[in-house]
């Protein structure tokens, strides 16, 4: 009923995140109850199934935001740390996208993405801003770099967003929901831009109810429920053949027709 | 009854000085009390058990004493625990810092805990540390979030400066009070010293509402 259905037919590389019998408990409710899942070198792995099925959680224990109660996480083949300097070290490698955007809303859009390399990299003013114009040119927010974010809409928030997080130049993109608090006529250009990146090779793991997007640009889909994985595979066996009757009732109530 | 506003003038070197003194006394007091506040506040939300304790009960003890009490315990008793003969307006001070410090440390703490869980979170994503995340995120907008109350803060205290006078520091109403004793004219120093308090108050207050429209928090 678990597990790997089948095998990976376009896996990028290298195994860059590995999650074994992931397990995360907060009091008595069990989030994760086991989950195990390998995202490849520049692949999308697309995390998808009904609200409070893990899939976020699982994403917040990628990057140490949530702790584990069990089971292992390894960023290139080495356990996330527990200590918080070398946990930074990895977290600084991964760049997460919120579903709330969270840009900080003190500074402009082009302060918010050179914040990362000033801070944490110790660049200077000038190269930060530099790397920050060249980041909202590529999302397409050139001309709205002394914007705040109260001044922009819900989907070129996000894409400040993703700007900030490539800002520390990730060798893995987190995407935590990014279209779930959007307009529906500014989903698109975030989308855009998350297809853009997977073009260019970027690792990503995505939680998404964008059911099109994960089929269209997914490498690789995790079906998430009640805190396990219940089934995984390459799109085409997810949405054209699913082999659980998890996944087929969950794909119809979503109103999925293949 | 006849007024002599004469006296207002004769005694201008002595009410000037009184101004200069409240406006020290406000400024010195602002001064120390804000980053008091921080630590105080900081301390109460992030330090160990005990500490967290410390600062819990110096808040709560100094925010519901009255000023006026603080102000002769510290005439009374801090020269007995500190064995330092201070000054006058030294004690004022001393007084005047403790108490707004710990509102001032209320005041940050409410803003600190204003600010989402989730803005910690996306600045540590970033691999920031959470002593970075707190300086360079939350406090900023804390700060902002919070100036309109400072403002207030600020007003209340340069009204309440007034009340060392109970300890002979030579501030504005003590210096009017003085010359009320020595001439015998009540109501023209009363009048003096109400329009000194109002003409400088009220641009403060002022500045206070602006200050609270253009530092609105917009998301």
């Amino acid at each position: 009923m678990s597990g790997e259905t089948a095998t990976r037919t376009k896996s990028g590389g290298a195994t860059i995140i590995g999650y074994r019998s992931v397990v995360k408990r907060f009091g008595n409710f069990v989030a994760l109850d086991g989950v195990s899942l390998e995202v490849h070198a520049g692949e999308v792995v697309c995390l998808i199934g009904p609200s409070g099925s893990g899939k976020s959680t699982l994403l917040r224990c990628t990057n140490g935001l949530e702790a584990l109660d069990g089971g292992d996480i390894a960023f290139e083949g080495a356990s996330l740390p527990r200590e918080e300097r070398a946990l930074r070290a990895v977290r600084r490698r991964m760049g997460m996208v919120f579903q709330s955007f969270e840009l900080f809303p003190h500074l402009t859009a082009r302060e918010n993405v050179a914040e990362g390399p000033r801070t944490v990299l110790r660049e200077s003013r000038a190269e930060s801003d530099r790397r920050a114009d060249a980041l909202l040119d590529k999302v397409g927010l050139a001309d709205k770099a002394g914007n705040y974010p109260s001044a922009l809409s819900g989907g070129q928030q996000q894409r400040v967003a993703i700007a900030r997080a490539l800002a520390m130049e990730p060798d893995v993109m987190l995407f935590d929901e990014p279209t779930s608090a959007l307009d529906p006529e500014t989903i698109g250009e975030v989308l855009n831009v998350m297809k853009k990146l997977a073009d260019e090779g970027m690792t990503m793991v995505v939680v998404t109810h964008e059911m099109t997007f994960a089929r269209r640009v997914g490498d690789w889909i995790a079906v998430f429920d009640a805190g396990r994985i219940v089934e995984q595979g390459p799109p085409a066996q997810i949405f054209d053949a699913p082999t659980t009757e998890r996944t087929r009732d969950f794909l119809s109530h979503l109103g999925w027709q293949g | 009854m006849i007024f002599d506003w004469s006296v207002v003038w004769q005694h201008r070197d002595a009410l000037v000085a009184g101004t200069a003194t409240t406006i020290l006394l406000t400024v010195a007091t602002m001064a120390i009390a804000v980053p008091c506040g921080i630590a105080v506040a900081i301390l109460r939300m992030y330090g160990v058990a005990p500490v967290r304790a410390a600062a819990t009960a110096y808040v709560e003890l100094f925010r519901n004493l009255p000023l006026i009490l603080v102000v002769f315990w510290a005439f009374y008793v801090l020269p007995i625990l500190t064995g330092l003969g201070l000054s006058p307006l030294a004690t004022g001070l001393a007084a005047l810092v403790l108490n707004v410090t710990a509102y001032n440390a209320e005041t940050f703490r409410a803003g600190i805990n204003s600010i989402r869980r989730g803005q910690v979170e996306a600045a540590m994503a970033l691999g920031m540390s959470r002593a970075q995340a707190l300086r360079r995120v939350v406090v900023p907008q804390a700060v902002r979030r919070i100036l309109p109350v400072l403002a207030s803060t600020w007003v209340s205290l340069f009204k309440d400066t007034s009340l060392v006078s109970v300890i002979a520091v030579s501030e504005l109403s003590y210096a009017a009070m003085q010359v009320r004793a020595q001439t015998f004219r009540v109501l023209e120093m009363l009048t003096a010293m109400a329009a000194i308090y109002w003409l400088l108050g009220y641009p403060q207050a002022k500045l206070t509402d602006w200050i609270q429209r253009r530092y609105a928090v917009s998301e």
